[in-house]
């Protein structure tokens, strides 16, 4: 009576098959990973972000000095025994560049997190409901999008105070609107599909359709936003600190180093300053690198 | 043949001659076209029909020498007008495409740039010939008036977006004309365009033909295209030509087994489903790249033999031009049709759905869009209600309403058995909600891609059927069973699936509770033909068991003949005719009825006197006044039907028809002066 599938006739052992099927899946999975793991721009980015992300994890074990207390000859220029010199307080730059990436490495992923998942609940709600409440969010969304993101970060930090979590916050809060309006274009596009429609006629819940149905549809572009944030986090994070609401002293955060140093380079004391602005930049870039091949290898597929 | 006088002798307008051709993939070519030889005549225009996947459209593309970076040539030629396409250098090529052949694609919105008037790209065609800018928008004038478009300043001032498919087409085709080539390559033209729209255009070609003397190579899955269109055809299989011949020939005596399982897959010569199942195919097309057997079809015939499995089959030939490849051309009326089975497709009597007065009305911008306009329909236990009409009609806006997708306005109802249901499917009982389930025309769109196909059942039999546990495990197993797929299939994710399981996928869902209706929109008119018979098979026999009602949206008249009891007709939102099968087809009929059914081309060569249907369908935001009909009707009363909305009236019993017109006034034939047309 109908098209006769040769399966159908080899598929007599069902649990055998079944593990197959499981199997296939697991295969595509691995495919997609090997297809990012063999782009270049991701074994670079991967092997510079790694390098802090050990930094971070060993920094007490790998750095030459104490980042804090130790005490040399001030401004002295890099040496054999200070590669990077000494800043204008005579500790070791090298040490409080290495010890600098564990602050950043903690705040910074863990803001991106939290704004993704602020954005994907709140894009989520904008792009499924619809109506009044999109218009309204939206406008919200765009007016917080339009003020300088460095302004509010200060504000909030001067007026809450001055610690990791306040600035995790900040940060967080300052790109949930940015991911809802990637989360809610995705989500407007899937829920236009029949199989939303379905589910209605199955008389499923709206939050199951939300996040059962939706949400796995479109993980690729929140993966890739969430690589993203968290290059932007890194930046941020820094900014905060060089403009004094980041970590409080006396943490070695590039960004504070940065800010304390800057002046003594118009006496030629570049080292101080050029070394934790190179530590931001080289994670930035290793982040971005990472976030470019995830981008690339999730939108072909 | 060669009938057309200024013809150069006997070099035919395209000969392709033992043509493979092979797709590069990850490094390992994968041969798609495995030896194709055809020619086409001048003047001659010539079909290729096959399956998808056969490669007629890669045979298309590979006449123009349009091939992606990956395909490789791997033998035989390419000679237009003598000349060989295949070793023509950049210029001459550019020149061939210019003056020599053209191309026609299936999609013409893609085939248009969207951010340029349609008069650039027009007249871009006869500035390349050479022409100047005040000569190419004269040309382009002439051009848009030549594939009879009324009003070529309006047209060459529009955006592609701000036109129709079928004008868009129109346009396509004009631009193919500029350069009055010798050979016509037509890649699918009309298949996402209306029956009716279809039919004008194919109108079109023919005249055009007639006008220009050019050859035609015509690409369509539709049959019956085909028969009305060609001289010649060729059937694909698996990269090669198994049946050659003239379309009345290849049409009535169908010599290879391919061809007459085609053939018989669709539902024609008004078989219903309580006559028989319809023909299928059994298995799938080889997969590209794949060695193929000595005889290509041999996996799949009802014939084969040891002789099939080790022989190439030769050509035989059938008659003056008409020939096949297949060792048992003489056997051919062994393949009978599938045995009559015992359908009872018992139809209750009690009225299961009722509606009453449904409108719905939509609001854009300010505007009041009525989209259905006091719709009374009943469906019986087990009925299959056809429902047809032109894109824009409300089919579907009346399928979503009785779904509850879309809420009607005040003062309509639907009743379930007896008992008025809630008109948002979100607010509605749980039995409710189990009552109305829908198969959707894209199985893509309808199957959550994230999800396995265990996942999508087990899910619709937790809330469909409220089992769970070891007992909707059970219930998943049984339903996969009944739709024909394997455990195997179970554990995949839709994209992994051949439409075909996919929509098997799709009905399974539909069916895990108990359905009372179940909506059914255009279901397999993504598919081919022989999968399509599977899937109708499949809706039948279920039918048959669970005594399921059917809403059948379709624009196929083949197949809501073969699967309908009762069929309505609608035009603006508004049931035109609503009558049993048999009193649709035997009539008389309401004018837009009869307009749509002499609008379908004909597989069997009967084709009735086709009444043209002149413009398009009026924007139901503001519909003409009195009659909605009376703008395109051929059978207009000026003076009656423009001021008054005609009654329902009966024709006969239980066949009614929205027409001032009475069952005697509608039985007089129209005649068409061909001045009308």
């Amino acid at each position: 009576m109908s098209e006769i599938d040769p399966a159908l006739n080899s598929g007599n052992a069902a649990s055998s098959s079944a593990a197959a099927g499981a199997n296939e899946r697991k295969l595509a999975r691995k495919e997609t990973w090997r297809l990012i793991r063999r782009r270049p721009s991701f074994i670079i980015g991967m092997t510079i972000a790694l390098i802090w992300v050990v930094c971070a994890l060993f920094g007490n074990l790998l750095a030459p000095f104490d980042p804090l207390n130790f005490r040399g000859d001030l401004n002295s220029s890099p040496t054999w025994s200070h590669p990077f010199g000494t800043d204008k307080g005579g500790r070791d730059v090298l040490s409080r560049v290495i010890a600098g990436a564990r602050d950043v490495l903690k705040i910074a992923p863990i803001a991106a997190i939290l704004g993704v998942i602020g954005g994907v609940i709140l894009g989520m709600f904008m792009g499924y409901l619809r109506g009044w409440f999109d218009s309204v969010a939206s406008r919200i969304v765009e007016s917080f999008l339009s003020l300088p993101v460095v302004l509010l970060g200060l504000l909030a930090v001067t007026t809450l105070g001055n610690s990791n979590v306040v600035v995790i916050g900040v940060v967080a809060t300052l790109f949930t609107p940015v991911v809802a309006r990637t989360v809610r274009s995705a989500v407007l596009a899937e829920s236009e599909l029949d199989y939303v429609e379905s589910a209605k006629l199955r008389g499923e819940s709206t939050p199951f359709i939300m996040f059962r149905e939706i949400l796995p549809n479109v993980s690729g572009p929140i993966v890739v936003e969430l690589t993203v944030r968290i290059g932007y986090a890194v930046f941020t994070v820094a900014t905060l600190s060089f403009l004094g609401a980041g970590p409080p002293p006396p943490s070695p955060d590039w960004g504070s180093q940065v800010s304390d140093n800057y002046n003594s380079i118009v006496s030629g004391y570049w080292w101080s300053t050029f070394f934790p602005a190179m530590a931001i930049a080289s994670l930035v870039i290793a982040v971005n690198l990472i976030a470019d091949a995830v981008q690339s290898v999730v939108e072909s597929s | 043949m060669s009938d057309s006088p200024q013809t150069s002798g006997t070099v035919p307008a395209l000969a392709i001659e033992d043509l493979q051709l092979a797709y590069t993939v990850r490094g390992v070519p994968r041969g798609v076209l495995r030896g194709v030889t055809f020619h086409v005549e001048p003047g001659e225009a010539y079909g290729l029909v096959g399956e998808s996947g056969c490669g007629k459209s890669t045979t298309a593309y590979a006449a123009m020498r349009y091939m992606p970076s990956n395909a490789v040539i791997q033998g035989g030629r390419v000679l237009a007008d003598g000349q060989d396409v295949t070793a023509m250098s950049t210029q001459e090529l550019q020149e061939f495409r210019m003056t020599k052949a053209s191309m026609v694609y299936q999609d013409p919105v893609q085939a248009m740039n969207p951010a340029l008037r349609i008069g650039v790209q027009v007249a871009e065609c006869f500035r390349i010939l050479g022409q100047s800018k005040i000569e190419a928008k004269d040309s382009a004038r002439q051009a848009l008036r030549r594939v009879k478009i009324a009003d070529p300043e309006r047209v060459l001032d529009r955006y592609p977006h701000e036109l129709s498919g079928g004008m868009l087409q129109r346009v396509v085709i004009a631009m193919a004309l500029a350069g009055d080539p010798k050979l016509l390559v037509l890649d699918e033209p009309t298949t996402g365009l209306d029956a009716t729209v279809e039919a004008e255009v194919l109108d079109l070609v023919r005249d055009l033909r007639s006008e220009t003397h050019a050859a035609i190579l015509l690409i369509a899955h539709n049959l019956g295209v085909i028969r009305t269109m060609c001289d010649r055809v060729g059937v694909m299989y698996a990269g090669r030509v198994v049946e050659e011949g003239t379309v009345q020939e290849v049409f009535d005596n169908p010599s290879h087994p391919y061809t007459m399982g085609l053939l018989n897959s669709i539902p024609r010569h008004g078989v219903r489903k309580t006559d028989r199942s319809l023909f299928t195919i059994p298995g799938n097309l080889p997969l590209i790249g794949t060695d193929l057997p000595t005889c290509v079809y041999v996996d799949r015939c009802p014939l084969a033999d040891d002789i099939c499995r080790n022989e190439v089959p030769p050509i035989v030939d059938r008659s003056d031009g008409h020939w096949t490849r297949c060792h048992h051309a003489d056997k051919i009326d062994q393949i009978k049709p599938p045995e009559h089975e015992n359908n009872d497709f018992d139809i209750g009597t009690d009225t299961i759905v009722k509606l009453a007065a449904v409108s719905k009305t939509f609001r854009q911008r300010g505007n009041d869009v009525p989209a259905l306009v006091s719709i009374d329909l009943g469906f019986k236990e087990g009925e299959t209600l056809g429902l047809v009409g032109e894109s824009g009609s409300g089919k579907s806006t009346l399928a979503k309403t009785l779904l509850g997708i879309h809420e009607p306005d005040q003062g309509g109802s639907i009743h379930l058995d007896g008992r008025l249901v809630k008109d948002k499917a979100t607010d509605r009982r749980v039995e409710s909600i189990r009552a109305f389930q829908m198969v959707f025309q894209n199985a893509d769109s309808a199957l959550n891609r994230m999800w396995t196909v265990r996942r999508i059942l087990h899910r619709s039999v937790t809330k469909l059927a409220g089992i769970h546990g070891a007992e909707a495990d059970k219930k998943v197993n049984d339903l996969a069973e009944a739709m024909r797929l394997s455990q195997r299939h179970l554990e995949m994710k839709p994209r992994q699936l051949s439409g075909g399981l996919k929509q098997r996928v799709a009905i399974a869902r539909a069916f895990a509770g108990d359905p009372r209706i179940v909506v059914c929109d255009e279901p397999t008119s993504a598919l081919d033909v022989s999968v399509q018979a599977a899937i109708l098979n499949l809706l039948a026999n279920l039918q048959n068991d669970e005594r399921t009602s059917y809403l059948f949206i379709t624009h196929d008249i083949g197949v809501v003949r073969y699967l309908s009891d009762r069929i309505a007709v609608m035009y603006l939102g508004r049931i035109m005719e609503l009558g049993t099968t048999d009193q649709i087809f035997a009539g008389p009929n309401h004018p837009y009825t009869e307009a749509l059914l002499s609008a379908v081309p004909s597989i069997d060569g009967d084709a009735r006197p086709r009444i043209p249907l002149t413009g398009e369908i009026p924007s139901p935001a503001n519909p003409p006044s009195g009659c909605v009909f009376h703008t395109r009707c051929h059978r207009v009363i000026m003076g009656l039907c423009d001021i008054t909305d005609p009654d329902t009236i009966e024709l006969a019993d239980g066949h009614t028809s929205k027409c001032h017109l009475t069952a005697e006034q509608l039985s007089v034939p129209v005649t068409f002066t061909s001045a009308t047309v």
